[in-house]
């Protein structure tokens, strides 16, 4: 027979060891919330590292329609990925019942802790509760934080770290630099005649659009000739098709712009003046611009192409009834399919420059193939010469392969092989070679020319 | 020598004296360990037991040695096709009295006793079959309008013959229902069976020692059936029993109504006509709390559960001509559920 004062003790002791088991299950709660927080936040940094990351490095690997593209994919695989990171770490969120039944697992407690956090706020618990507290006190060491759960970091540190790793590794990439398509100070003369020139809006997408700018006259025509030409009843869903797409370019394009610090590849600028101006007779000349960024405004004229070969878009091509100023540049071989050519057959007047550069390049080359005589090079010494007196070109072409002996010790001393000339006639579909012949040169040009040349 | 009991049981009293009268039976049954645990769970657990073995496998012989360690009042009936209610419950009888009056007296059946054996049960017809069914689950008969109390503890195991199934009438399911456990005797491995002919065919018996004195033998059992269901149990796995009684349920069943909830392997949806009912769960959890006990926790674990399922569920299930046809069995059943609430588990 027990008294109540004993009773009264006896219920004390076991809240105090109740409270102790408790409190070691609040303990095991704690640290698996801790790192269920702990995954949910570093999962959520390292995707959105990585994401900025990825963004950081295609900003300045992709075009911007790429990147346009690209961004909001990389974007949406990012929220999709926080958010489930966060799911994750919700779930991994432990209540005290749950924290007990993870003890009871990891400790083989066989539910002693999961009945007890069940049933300790129960007012009747029967006459094996004390029983169940003593007996699962008993075993406070088994479900010591510490040894139901080890970790204090979680395992999401792990991806945390690679994601600043690769924020690292995306870092270098600052220092590349989109190498500017045109050089800012580039020079190229195009003279072109507009009555001859097919206008129309550039396609979606087209990456090479070029800009053009010039007087208000100028402009005005252009825009004429491009509204006549592209009527904008035939095509008005392709026109603002076109204007949406060109705006989201320009957009990401200023999006990588602000990423990385630098200007947006610029398209071709040409400063345009009219040729078929009676008023304005040095206006034939349509020539890139100095300074790039004073003449963004002329976007919607400077989407333009130029369909008609040989439309007389001609890279200085000298017109007998031109009153302009001598040409500033040298023709290069007519025929040569290389200076004639860029200005007519090009779709793209961005890929202009490219041409020209290469026009020059190939005329020299096709100067020093076609006959040295003519004085059409890369060696700006031998820019000018006597005109030539009599037409050029022959029935054939030879290849001539220079090669030399090498010696190569006693062994192959004797085995030199040299080359013979090849003499080839053509075939009928062929033609002879026509080198443009030389003409006279002004003096007062000659200066000019050949400080072209020299740059 | 009687087992020392104090007043109250203490879950190390309860393990010691179960062990101590499965080492007494076992002096007797060789083998049988898994039967024979089984068995003292249902009687602890309040329930009855239904045998199922071939014939020689002791299942007799077991229920009598039960008898005897407990040292319970014990009747054997042995069913046959002619077997009649009232030979099982009694009847009221014509004795003529002191003064020699007659008048109709009750003379009680062989129901009457704390261990009841009803041997080859399924060879009686379903009436006398349903006799029992008061009998074990009120722990009362009622006879020409008058009913009888039952002496607790009331331990009714019955044994069925598998392979001897001309003219016999298989159970009810309403009266298999009531059984707590199936246990099934298998033959004895040649170990066992060589131990059986060494103990059998000697000039002595082994002697069993009753545990309990006669006089407060059935007290003694109470209180240990008391201290069963003092055992706790956790939230969580009331509702893990509850799905595994579920989950054995078929989600075709008309009788199933939120589908969504349940637990539904294709196996079940394929060979079971009717699952478990309630009383599976029950089971599942008596003897759960009984093996909580025997492993000294006053709480019940899922192993503990998972371990007496086959028991428990088994015979609650009815499969269909497809299981039968393509050899399934419910045991087979039952451990798909179990892993499939297992895999379920959130």
């Amino acid at each position: 027979m027990s008294f109540p004062s004993q009773d009264r003790r006896a219920d004390e002791k076991l809240s105090e060891k109740l409270g102790l088991i408790l409190g070691r299950v609040g303990s095991v709660r704690l640290r698996l919330n801790s790192l269920a927080l702990q995954h949910a936040t570093l999962y959520t940094l390292a995707i959105a590292i990585a994401t900025a990351a990825a963004i950081y490095a295609t900003a300045y690997l992709l075009s911007p329609l790429a990147f346009l593209i690209f961004t909001p994919l990389i974007s949406l695989l990012a929220i999709l990925g926080i958010v489930s990171a966060i799911r994750a770490g919700w779930r991994m969120r432990a209540s005290a019942v749950r924290a007990a039944a993870i003890a009871d697992e990891r400790a083989e407690l066989k539910g002693r802790l999961s009945t007890i956090i069940a049933l300790a706020h129960k007012p009747n618990h029967g006459t094996l509760w004390s029983y169940l507290v003593e007996d699962t006190l008993g075993y406070r060491d088994e479900f010591a934080p510490a040894r139901i759960e080890r970790r204090r970091i979680s395992r999401a540190i792990y991806p945390f770290a690679g994601a600043i790793f690769l924020a690292l590794l995306a870092l270098p990439l600052s220092r590349l630099r989109h190498k500017p398509l045109i050089a800012p100070d580039a020079v190229s003369d195009l003279t072109v005649d507009l009555d001859d020139l097919h206008l129309r809006a550039a396609e979606p997408g087209d990456e090479s659009g070029m800009q053009v700018n010039a007087d208000p006259e100028t402009m005005r025509r252009l825009q004429d000739k491009l509204a006549r030409e592209n009527p904008t009843g035939s095509d008005a869903t392709g026109n603002s098709l076109n204007s949406l797409v060109n705006r989201a370019r320009d957009m990401a394009g200023h999006f990588q712009s602000k990423l990385t610090g630098q200007q947006p590849p610029s398209k071709q600028r040409l400063n345009l003046r009219l040729a078929d101006s009676g008023a304005n007779a040095q206006g034939d000349q349509i020539r890139r611009a100095p300074d790039a960024k004073k003449n963004r405004h002329g976007d919607v004229a400077g989407q333009f192409k130029q369909d008609q070969p040989h439309s007389g878009a001609e890279l200085n091509l000298p017109r007998q009834d031109d009153s302009r100023p001598p040409n500033k540049w040298p023709t290069p071989n007519r025929n040569g399919e290389n200076g004639t050519e860029l200005g007519s057959g090009k779709d793209n007047p961005s890929n202009q420059d490219a041409a020209i550069d290469r026009s020059i390049q190939q005329g020299g080359e096709n100067g020093s193939n076609g006959g040295e005589g003519h004085g059409i090079g890369a060696d700006p010494d031998s820019l000018f010469g006597a005109p030539a007196a009599s037409k050029l070109g022959t029935e054939g072409f030879e290849i001539a392969i220079e090669a030399r002996p090498i010696d190569h010790g006693a062994k192959g001393a004797g085995h030199a092989y040299v080359p013979p000339k090849v003499r080839t006639p053509l075939n009928l579909n062929q033609q002879p070679d026509e080198p443009v012949a030389r003409a006279a040169v002004p003096a007062e040009d000659r200066a000019t020319i050949k400080r072209v040349f020299e740059r | 020598m009687n087992e020392v009991l104090t007043e109250t049981p203490t879950v190390a009293d309860f393990a010691r004296t179960f062990r101590r009268i499965q080492a007494e039976i076992h002096k007797v049954i060789i083998g049988h360990e898994q039967a024979v645990e089984e068995l003292l769970s249902a009687l602890f657990a309040g329930g009855h037991v239904l045998i199922e073995g071939v014939p020689g496998t002791g299942k007799t012989t077991l229920v009598k040695t039960l008898g005897l360690a407990l040292n319970l009042s014990f009747n054997r009936i042995q069913f046959t096709v002619d077997l009649m209610p009232a030979d099982i419950t009694g009847t009221r009888v014509i004795l003529s009295g002191e003064d020699g009056r007659r008048e109709f007296t009750f003379q009680p059946g062989p129901a009457f006793c704390h261990i009841l054996l009803g041997d080859e049960i399924n060879r009686a017809t379903p009436k006398t079959q349903s006799a029992l069914l008061e009998a074990m689950a009120e722990l009362q008969v009622t006879v020409s309008g008058t009913t009888y109390k039952l002496e607790p503890p009331y331990f009714v195991m019955a044994t069925l013959n598998p392979i001897e199934m001309e003219g016999t009438y298989p159970l009810p399911e309403a009266q298999l229902d009531r059984f707590l456990f199936k246990v099934r005797l298998n033959y004895p491995d040649e170990r066992e069976l060589t131990r059986i002919i060494s103990s059998t065919t000697g000039p002595e018996d082994a002697g069993i020692e009753p545990l309990f004195d006669i006089s407060d033998a059935p007290q003694r059992i109470e209180g240990l059936k008391r201290l069963v269901r003092d055992v706790m149990v956790a939230p969580e796995l009331e509702i893990y029993a509850a799905r595994l009684v579920r989950a054995t349920q078929p989600q075709n069943s008309r009788f199933v109504t939120d589908e969504a909830k349940g637990v539904h392997d294709e196996m079940v949806n394929r060979y079971v006509m009717f699952g478990s009912s309630p009383r599976g769960a029950q089971a599942l959890i008596l003897g759960a709390k009984v093996g909580a006990l025997l492993d000294g926790r006053a709480n019940i674990a899922r192993e503990d559960i998972d371990r007496i399922a086959i028991s428990g569920l088994a015979h609650r299930i009815m499969l269909n001509y497809a299981a039968h046809s393509d050899g399934i069995d419910a045991a087979h059943i039952v451990e798909r559920v179990i892993k499939s609430v297992r895999a379920a588990r959130v």
